[in-house]
């Protein structure tokens, strides 16, 4: 059954995928869709780009098997969309056009920049993907119960994922964001109806049972982070983190105003927030109900614990409600894979294709359907190399490329924006010294921290570290340094080009400011300032 | 590429109203909730009993502070909304 409602979802999305194919003429519906979807469209597609398989069977699982510790990641996850909301998506759909680069060229008029920006996006992209393609290898062998191999589910996952991309562009991808936001809010909202009806419509009653089977520190903080600096670091990193990240900024350029950015923010908060309330439920609801051995038996790192919780719900194993909960909920994961290696795709091809092939390599002078021809090639490259990287990679401990992927854009993209939004005499030397400076910093931490280095027991064979020494920088997310670190290499950068500012600069800053506080010169003519 | 120069029009008092209201505006915004929200961890890290305190039946603080969280999520996204209609009307009469 499981195979038959994956089936039809794929069908379904790759009839929108046809569909929007014959309604992508230029370049720029391949980008943004033509900067035509609507606020409630977007605001549903960032809601599903980002409650990713991560969000649904990680958070689940690590509150099942942790407890408290587990919610704070949905926390995190979704204060971080204030900061996107506050600073960053109406000043930036102001300003650009397809890119985060857009941005950043506008203000400081050095190609340079352009080259750096993009790097930056594609880097930071490939982390988040291959994440991604590991964390869907392991899922659908797991999900199918073997019967599809990593080794296959991989190639599967990157091969659909190239044809929405390259036959349905930046519109197809948004309408199968919103098809999988859709169906995963039904199914954890049809979830948390059920539970909240087994536990007597009481969350404290659903808690005094997770208590009972498990004693009452599961109730408090602390049974995963036993260090508080380490967690701290966490939680900057997400909540900053997210204002960086190239797949949710490059929706902000598929609506036509500021004042539809903000809204499709203020949409997405209301889903997102709803979603990650309901993994509470959801995670304490698993480990009451289907206990943590139970749990770890199927997936050690709690991976299994939504499509066996769905399993109890409608009735249990071996009855046929029990088979569709769990078929259902694995179908819906599926798509929810998809859905994000999509998104990802896409704004590392475009990021390609309009800022290194066209921006840099022919001096903004390709024409639209050399420009269409390159987003598909790159598209495809893209997934081979996601596929590639990925088998690679299918060993590997997947949970820190995510959280990695949060630090690198936090701390490579984050304090480049603001400083190109809000400081007058900031330049492009800044602008290169942080973009460079932050990835390489960020990399390096990651490099002797615990996520690399440790040394592993003997008998482990699958999931060893890299480097099979005692970790010479302690945190397992590097926010907390990297972070500033970030903010101090943009500064020190903007020092050392400071003999070139003119006052032609101070012009083009207030110039910049006027427009990404009012807007004046976006409407309907977003091609004019390049 | 040369820059266009903006309209004379477009330092009028609209839009140093515009721009004074809305830095402060989101600076404070963005420091509030900085703050709110980083108790969640400081407390979870250095404060464990006081997480872990049964509040409503058995519904710790820590769950109530990380509803709370979500509450004020919604909460100063809503005040944004509503301050940002002062804004698009500022924007509008800066660009006239």
């Amino acid at each position: 059954m499981t195979f038959l409602l994956a089936a039809i979802i794929v069908a379904v999305t790759l009839a929108v995928t046809f569909w929007a194919s014959r309604r992508n003429t230029s370049a720029g519906d391949f980008y943004v869709a033509g900067g035509r979807i609507s606020a409630s469209q977007n605001g549903i597609a960032i809601a599903g780009d980002y409650m990713s398989a991560a969000s649904f069977l990680g958070i689940t699982g690590l509150i099942a098997l942790n407890g408290y510790d587990g919610f704070m990641y949905s926390v995190g996850w979704f204060i971080a969309y204030l900061t996107v909301l506050f600073i960053v998506a109406e000043p930036l759909r102001n300003l650009g056009k397809y890119t985060l680069a857009d941005m950043l060229v506008y203000r400081l008029k050095d190609p340079r920049v352009r080259t750096y920006a993009a790097v930056s996006t594609i880097v930071i992209s490939t982390f988040y993907m291959i994440a991604q393609v590991v964390g869907a290898g392991s899922l659908i062998s797991l999900l199918s119960r073997g019967a599809i191999s990593a080794d296959l589910a991989i190639p599967l996952v990157g091969v659909l994922m190239i044809i929405y991309v390259v036959v349905g562009g930046m519109l197809a991808t948004t309408w199968v964001q919103i098809i999988k936001a859709m169906l995963l809010m039904f199914a954890t909202i049809v979830m948390t109806v059920l539970i909240l009806n087994r536990f007597g419509w009481s969350f404290s009653n659903l808690l005094g049972q997770v208590e009972a089977k498990n004693g009452a520190e599961f109730l408090g903080a602390g049974v995963k982070y036993k260090n508080p600096i380490d967690l701290i670091s966490l939680c900057l990193a997400l909540v900053l983190g997210t204002a960086g990240l190239p797949h949710i900024l490059v929706r902000f350029f598929t609506v036509p105003t500021a004042q539809d950015a903000r809204k499709s923010v203020v949409w997405a908060m209301a889903l997102i927030g709803a979603f990650y309330v309901m993994t509470a439920f959801m995670g304490n609801a698993a480990n009451a109900l289907l206990g943590k051995d139970a749990i770890e038996a199927a997936n050690k790192a709690g991976n299994m614990a939504a499509p066996l919780l769905a399993e109890n719900l409608f009735g249990g194993a071996g009855t046929l409600g029990g088979e569709f909960g769990l078929a259902f909920v694995t179908a819906v994961a599926f798509a929810t894979i998809l859905a994000v290696v999509a998104g990802l795709t896409i704004s590392a091809s475009t990021s390609f294709t309009h800022d290194i092939y066209n921006g840099v390599l022919k001096g903004g002078q390709a024409s639209e359907k050399d420009q269409f021809r390159v987003a598909r090639l790159a598209t495809v490259a893209v997934g081979v190399a996601a596929i590639l990287l990925g088998l690679a990679a299918k060993t590997q401990n997947v949970a820190f490329l995510v959280a990695l992927a949060f630090a690198l854009a936090a701390s490579a993209n984050l304090p480049v924006i603001l400083f190109t939004l809000f400081w007058r005499k900031f330049n492009a030397t800044g602008a290169m010294w942080g973009i460079v400076g932050g990835i390489l910093f960020t990399l390096l931490l990651i490099a002797i921290s615990p996520n690399i280095m440790k040394i592993d027991p003997d008998t482990l064979t699958t999931g060893r570290h890299l480097i099979q020494a005692n970790a010479i920088f302690p945190l397992e997310n590097p926010g907390l340094i990297s972070i500033p670190a970030g903010f101090l290499f943009a500064y020190l950068g903007t020092l050392i080009g400071a003999r070139r500012h003119t006052p032609e600069d101070d012009r083009v800053f207030e110039d910049m400011q006027f427009r990404a506080y009012t807007g004046a010169g976006v409407d309907g003519t977003v091609a004019a300032h390049d | 590429m040369t820059v266009s120069s903006a309209p004379p029009t477009a330092r009028n008092a609209a839009y140093q109203q515009l721009v004074a209201q809305r830095n402060a505006f989101t600076l404070t915004m963005t420091v509030t909730f900085l703050v709110l929200y980083f108790l969640l961890p400081v407390l979870a890290g250095y404060n464990k009993p006081l997480m872990a305190q049964k509040v409503l039946g058995n519904v710790t603080f820590g769950y109530l502070l990380a509803f709370a969280e979500f509450i004020m999520g919604w909460v100063m996204a809503y005040l944004y909304v509503v301050k940002a209609r002062t804004f698009d009307r500022l924007a509008q009469e800066a660009r006239a």
